[in-house]
């Protein structure tokens, strides 16, 4: 099963094992990973499971589809290139490894 | 799954007032979560879960708390409907009624509109020199945007707000008093019929509203579940916009300081608005009913049992806001709990944010100059289920 690492804002690094069909979303959740909100349980509603994907990781992660691209723009912390919703990015073994940043804020 | 309409065994037993609730909750729920924070209250005929950890985790579980509460008056009131439904079921509703009220969608198409309704209602008022902020604008408002954004052109903003409040009485029909059924039944039959006039008008010509998206989904939605969600929407889509609009704005009007900041800061109207949510919630509790024994807050729950999540009580919890009773814009971001969590996360969410925060409260206070509160006015807060200000008599230089 692949291991995504979360970074903190503060710089503390969670390496967390994430089931491969779900989402990083609820590895963030399950998992206890502070400052992943997801109010709305991963429907792309609520826009509080901001994340920067790292930037060496980008392509691995792709962009943002349809409904979340509009979402990002809502979110509390700025959007940058690499923002993504946690619940909408599907965990796979390609993503074995993956860096995602979590932002200063959520609402 | 039957409904148990008792205390679980082991649960402790609190008598509430329901009147004493009306009138002020928040003493109450204190009380709850220091000692009793899963309690069954038999005045309310179910278990109350009043602390913030305990009902954010009943919210991330809807498929152990279930929305499909038996004996729900609101079932009755208005049938079947997408807030006492749960996932898949919930989910192709809420897939067909939500595009509209994204965040996009209210920008970028309902925006200009909101703004117009503010202020053709504050021209009515404004050479006046004093009125009720509740009554003569956050209410008409609140009921002229819903009908834009549900796309109800056939209804005037008093049709909406007339309908909204015969059904949100029959919600809360526990006498069973029969004109306040009748009253409902009537509000719902012409909301059938407007609902079903605009769902053939959108059918020809797409208007990008809640009825067009429906009649237009991917996954089809017959007329009557059409109907049905309209009626649901309507019955929270006004008062819920405007109680925050009453209970912000009455707390800026008695704190000048904060006003004058947020008034030369508008960005600050963000912080006034999740922070007005999460101080008096417009919704301060929803039913959920147990599919399976759960045990939670330490009591074994077994299936079938009734618990209502207290979300107006987890706002308050000191655990998790320090000084939680007081009203602080200041406050370090927490996600409060007003819009609810999991699946049914408050679909209007984006919607009210839109039009208390980036125009209601700013267009009021800067239109109306020297805005103050009549002293000795008699506006009072009430409510628990559903919570805020009666009317907010204010005065203004005309």
């Amino acid at each position: 099963m692949p291991i995504v690492i979360f970074e903190l804002p503060d710089g503390t690094q969670r390496k967390v094992t994430a089931d491969s069909g779900t989402v990083l979303m609820q590895a963030a959740v399950s998992n206890g990973v502070d400052g992943i909100v997801a109010e709305c349980g991963g429907n792309a509603s609520c826009a509080t499971c901001h994340i920067y994907v790292d930037e060496r990781h980008g392509e691995r992660v792709g962009p943002p589809n349809d409904v979340e691209d509009e979402m990002l723009d809502f979110t509390a912390a700025e959007r940058r290139p690499t923002s993504r919703l946690s619940c909408q990015v599907q965990v796979s073994d390609a993503l074995d490894g993956l860096v995602v940043h979590i932002p200063e804020e959520q609402v | 799954m039957s409904t148990l309409m008792a205390a679980a065994p082991g649960a402790p037993v609190v008598e509430l007032d329901l009147a004493e609730l009306r009138d002020d909750p928040y003493p109450a729920y204190a009380q709850l979560r220091r000692t009793a924070p899963l309690a069954w209250v038999p005045s309310v005929g179910r278990h109350l879960l009043t602390r913030y950890e305990d009902i954010v985790h009943a919210e991330k579980l809807p498929e152990v708390f279930s929305s499909r509460e038996e004996g729900s008056l609101l079932l009755r009131t208005v049938g079947p409907n997408l807030l006492r439904e749960d996932d898949p079921q919930h989910r192709r509703l809420r897939a067909a009624a939500e595009p509209p009220t994204r965040p996009r969608q209210v920008r970028d198409l309902w925006a200009g509109t909101f703004e117009r309704n503010a202020h053709e209602l504050l021209d009515r008022i404004a050479g006046r020199g004093e009125g009720d902020l509740i009554g003569d604008f956050a209410e008409p408002l609140a009921a002229a945007n819903l009908a834009v954004v549900l796309g109800l052109r056939n209804a005037s903003a008093d049709d909406v707000s007339d309908w909204s409040r015969s059904m949100m009485a029959a919600n809360g029909n526990y006498a069973d008093d029969p004109d306040t059924w009748l009253r409902a039944e009537q509000a719902t039959r012409a909301i059938e019929d407007a609902v079903a006039e605009m769902a053939e008008a959108a059918r020809r010509e797409p208007d990008g509203s809640v009825i067009s998206s429906m009649v237009h989904a991917t996954d089809p939605v017959e007329l009557t579940e059409i109907q049905n969600n309209i009626k649901v929407i309507i019955g929270g889509g006004v008062n819920e916009p405007r109680d925050v609009f009453g209970v912000g704005a009455q707390a800026l009007l008695r704190r000048p300081d904060v006003r004058d900041r947020v008034v030369a800061d508008p960005g600050l109207w963000k912080r006034v608005f999740e922070e007005t949510a999460r101080w008096i919630s417009p919704i301060g509790m929803y039913p959920r009913q147990l599919t399976q024994d759960y045990e939670i807050a330490g009591v074994a729950l077994p299936a079938g049992s009734r618990v209502a999540l207290v979300i107006a009580s987890g706002n308050r919890d000191e655990s998790v806001f320090e000084r939680a009773d007081e009203f602080d814009i200041d406050r370090p971001h927490r996600p409060h709990l007003a819009f609810g969590g999991g699946p049914h996360f408050c679909m209007g969410a984006w919607v009210a944010r839109h039009e208390v925060s980036a125009l209601a409260w700013p267009l009021v206070f800067s239109r109306l100059k020297g805005l103050r509160l009549v002293e000795g006015a008699d506006d009072r807060m009430e409510g628990w289920v559903f919570r805020g200000l009666t009317s907010l008599n204010v005065t203004w230089q005309a």
